[in-house]
């Protein structure tokens, strides 16, 4: 692979990234061997298990899913390595997918894999993804999604990596009156950086995008989402939950642009940072950019730490401070993970988060 | 029906950008030739006679600068200038050491006259009396041309100077704070400030005095293609307490005019500064043609325990607007405050807001951030709240509202937040809106017309800001918004 050319902290979007690791998880060399994976799976509808970026078709039955090359291109810094073969999800007019989400688990066991993605859903379609990852290498996605008029689709997406890095570029059109929901939740160990460009192309549109990111050590989690209103009465939302132990750094860039056109536009933002210790750092911009004048754009930004009073409290009954911090944090991020529709998903996701907050404890 | 409802708000608009106050005063200048380079910083020492290490200074800072790129983080679109087609050094020929008032130019009389801000500083002026007291350091075109009430402020200790004469009487108070807030690499702008700076004035209230009036400087741009480079500086030393008012407004030209300030604080233990600020320069005509630069760095060190620094400012004029005043919060308990109101309209670009860095424990920020945007303009507040792990139960409130009048402009928020300690309290808030339509059926059900109405709910909605100012300069901001206002402020 060439050498590869990463962007700066000196650039604007960039400075609160740490792309330093990207260039030794590059030379590093895939081992090729996967874990057992089987705790991944959460439901029994399509699934897919990519290793270091190739379709390990023994363990999947994509179902709708087909895999090759796709027709995406990027000129993102990190989505544009992603080219070549990766997977396309297209949805006929008033299509579904099978009950239940479709489930990818991207495995990576050391070294970089890219792999495109394309999501292509046509009138009234609709459809339900989750996609999980895990392993130690860098991962680099990048996933192109054309919604048709009142199409649905609901993302979700795990972290859970041991080590290594996770790069996510989404590039987003939506049609009229279409919906898009996605949900991001950050509980692995490896660092990460959640790129999404989001178009409200059709009037009425709904988008959401947001998700709880939990960091420690030196770990660092870098959202940066935008959210572009083009036409009139679109709603987005935008809520975040961070959460920095340690020394970890959660860093959530999120921003909505309210084209001329774009009247009666529903824009909100909420981004909520808590910090465990303070050796920790949380940072936040919550961006506005409008040029629309009849528009309804809120955003809401707090940092702090655990109410002390309700650890006071709660201690006060008999729980171990240890128990009583995880039990709050759980409280804090559950806004965010309660956005996800599908039960057994959500409830996968919020083990997860509980599964990070145990090994706090 | 929503444009007739706006109408009022775009007249109003109009008025304050149709720019009343245009014209031109012809006295001779020396110029100092036309270009950047080495000599015309040695030029501009040698004219005023600064020592060695001054001059130093300025080549030191010339030659950073030369490595240095402009800044392009802004939402702005700035065409590229012409550093070599600009003169540095601009000085009237007046008489030296003005000894009263009637001995200042008439030309410059006239254009206090012409500014139509018939504040206390013109009474002074006219030599009325029992005027309020207020002392004014004129900066006409790069030196300092009258200096009056010099004699009482010095009789309370109060150093009230033009930097270069404070340079040549106070060498070492100078030396020990120049450039300390803002250094001489900090950034572009501040580096050709460094460099080429002509004048502009210092302050030092020494300990526990609480100076008896209010300073005030009256910031002019006149001959033609002068760039304007002015330097502040304000040292409030332990316990002691200083106001001090900026106000511009600058001649009707059809070319770009860069200026390129530095503004200075520092305020020591129990100190307080205000600084307030009403900026009307020329924002260019309709089209965007002409209309100044205002690419402007200032910042407070808060370097005392409960120290104070409060920032307002009414930005109306300029083409663009490049400016952050900031404070850095290195006391324990020390205060930040930073009050804006910016007006932008036609094709006028305004990035502006506040940096509030966060050391010494306790330390507390306020921001309060009102920007209307009119015509094709665009408006963007730009804001940075740092908690440093140091600032132990530090506090931030931010509040960022925008209005939009018509559909044709912009307005954008664009705050940093970034906390390395978990004790502190940060809270932000932004809205952006339209006059809406139950605000002004209720105004106007109560018999006020339309107009009135209009002008009652922008004011209304820049008055946290306007509140803060000094009263005499809550007039002419009032002016300034373009909306006639009878009465009570504040």
């Amino acid at each position: 692979m060439s050498v590869l050319t990463l962007p700066s902290t000196r650039e604007e979007a960039w400075r609160w990234s740490d792309l330093s690791g990207l260039e030794a998880l590059s030379a590093a060399h895939a081992t090729g061997v996967a874990a057992d994976l089987d705790s991944h799976w959460i439901g029994d509808g399509p699934r897919l298990l990519f290793v270091d970026g190739r379709l390990d078709a023994g363990r999947s039955r994509p179902g709708p899913v087909t895999v090759g090359t796709v027709d995406a291109a990027s000129t993102h810094p990190l989505a544009r390595l992603a080219g070549g073969d990766g997977w396309t999800l297209a949805v006929h007019k008033d299509g579904a997918t099978p009950p239940g989400a479709i489930e990818i688990v991207h495995v990576a066991t050391g070294g970089a894999s890219h792999v495109p993605a394309r999501i292509v859903m046509a009138e009234d379609a609709q459809a339900s993804i989750v996609e999980t990852y895990v392993g130690d290498g860098w991962a680099n996605r990048l996933t192109r999604i054309e919604l048709g008029r009142s199409a649905r689709l609901m993302r979700a997406i795990r972290l859970v990596q041991g080590s290594g890095f996770t790069s996510l570029r989404d590039e987003a059109v939506l049609g009229a009156g279409a919906s898009l929901v996605t949900t991001i939740l950050g509980a692995g160990a490896g660092g990460s950086r959640l790129d999404a460009f989001v178009t409200l192309d059709g009037a009425g549109a709904y988008a959401e995008h947001g998700g709880a990111l939990l960091a420690r050590d030196s770990q660092r989690h870098d959202a940066a989402v935008v959210v572009r209103h083009a036409e009139p009465e679109g709603t987005s939302r935008q809520l975040w939950r961070a959460v920095a132990d340690d020394q970890a750094t959660t860093s959530m860039a999120a921003r909505v642009e309210v084209a001329r056109d774009a009247q009666k536009t529903d824009g909100e933002q909420s981004l909520r940072g808590l910090m465990l210790k303070r050796t920790a750092t949380v940072n936040l911009k919550p961006e506005l950019e409008i040029f629309a004048d009849d528009v309804k754009c809120a955003h809401g930004a707090t940092v702090g730490e655990l109410d002390a009073q309700a650890l006071f409290y709660m201690t006060s009954r008999g729980i171990t401070p240890d128990r009583a911090r995880a039990l709050l944090t759980q409280a804090f991020i559950a806004d965010a993970l309660s956005r996800i529709g599908d039960e057994p998903v959500r409830d996968a996701f919020q083990a997860a988060a509980e599964a990070w907050l145990e090994e706090r404890i | 029906m929503s444009d007739v409802r706006n109408k009022a708000a775009f007249d109003a608009a109009a008025r304050a950008s149709n720019y009343e106050w245009g014209f031109t005063t012809d006295i001779e200048q020396d110029f100092a030739p036309k270009g950047l380079s080495e000599e015309t910083v040695r030029f501009i020492s040698a004219k005023k006679g600064e020592p060695e290490w001054m001059l130093d200074w300025r080549l030191k800072a010339y030659r950073h600068w030369l490595t240095m790129t402009p800044p392009d983080w802004a939402k702005l679109d700035v065409p590229p200038i012409d550093y070599q087609d600009a003169y540095y050094y601009a000085e009237p020929k007046a008489k030296k050491a003005l000894g009263s008032l009637d001995e200042v130019d008439p030309e410059i009389l006239k254009v206090y006259e012409k500014l139509g801000i018939p504040i206390e500083e013109q009474k002074v002026l006219a030599g009325v009396e029992g005027a309020r007291k207020v002392a004014v350091d004129a900066v006409f075109d790069s030196v300092s041309v009258a200096t009056t009430f010099r004699a009482e402020l010095e009789k309370a200790g109060v150093i009230f100077r033009s930097i270069s004469e404070a340079i040549r009487d106070y060498p070492e108070l100078v030396r020990k704070w120049l450039g300390k807030v803002v250094p001489m690499h900090d950034n572009y702008f501040a580096a050709l400030n460094c460099a080429v700076f002509s004048d502009g004035t210092f302050v030092y209230i020494p300990e526990g005095v609480r100076c008896p009036m209010e300073l005030s400087t009256y910031f002019r741009i006149n001959a033609e293609n002068t760039g304007q480079f002015e330097r502040t500086l304000i040292v409030a030393d332990k316990g002691s307490h200083v106001s001090y008012l900026e106000g511009c407004t600058a001649p009707m030209r059809d070319e770009n005019q860069l200026h390129a300030a530095v503004v200075e604080l520092v305020a020591l233990d129990d100190a307080e500064i205000k600084y307030s600020t009403v900026q009307n320069w020329y924002p260019g005509d309709a089209e965007g043609r002409g209309g100044i630069y205002n690419f402007v760095t200032k910042r407070a060190l808060c370097q005392g325990r409960n120290s104070k620094v409060s920032w307002t400012q009414v930005e109306t004029g300029s083409a663009i607007t490049w400016k952050y005043p900031s404070c850095v919060l290195a006391g324990e308990n020390s205060v930040g405050e930073f009050y804006s109101v910016a007006v932008t309209n036609n094709r006028q670009q305004a990035d502006t807001g506040t940096k509030m860095i966060h050391l010494g424990k306790g330390s507390r920020s306020t921001i309060v951030s009102k920007g209307i945007s009119a015509g094709r303009s665009d408006n963007t507040y730009r804001g940075l709240v740092r908690v440093a792990p140091t600032a132990e139960g530090a506090r931030n409130f931010t509040q960022c509202d925008s209005l939009l009048l018509g559909d044709r402009c912009g307005a954008h928020t664009v705050p940093y937040i970034e906390v390395k300690n978990p004790s502190a309290q940060i809270e932000h808030e932004a809205t952006t809106s339209k006059i809406s339509d139950d605000q002004l059926f209720y105004a106007m059900s109560r018999g006020l017309d339309q107009e009135a109405s209009v002008a009652l709910i922008v004011n209304g909605f820049a008055k946290e800001v306007l509140q803060q100012l000094p009263m005499e300069f809550a007039v002419e901001a009032q002016k300034l918004l373009g909306i006639s206002l009878e009465g009570s402020v504040g």
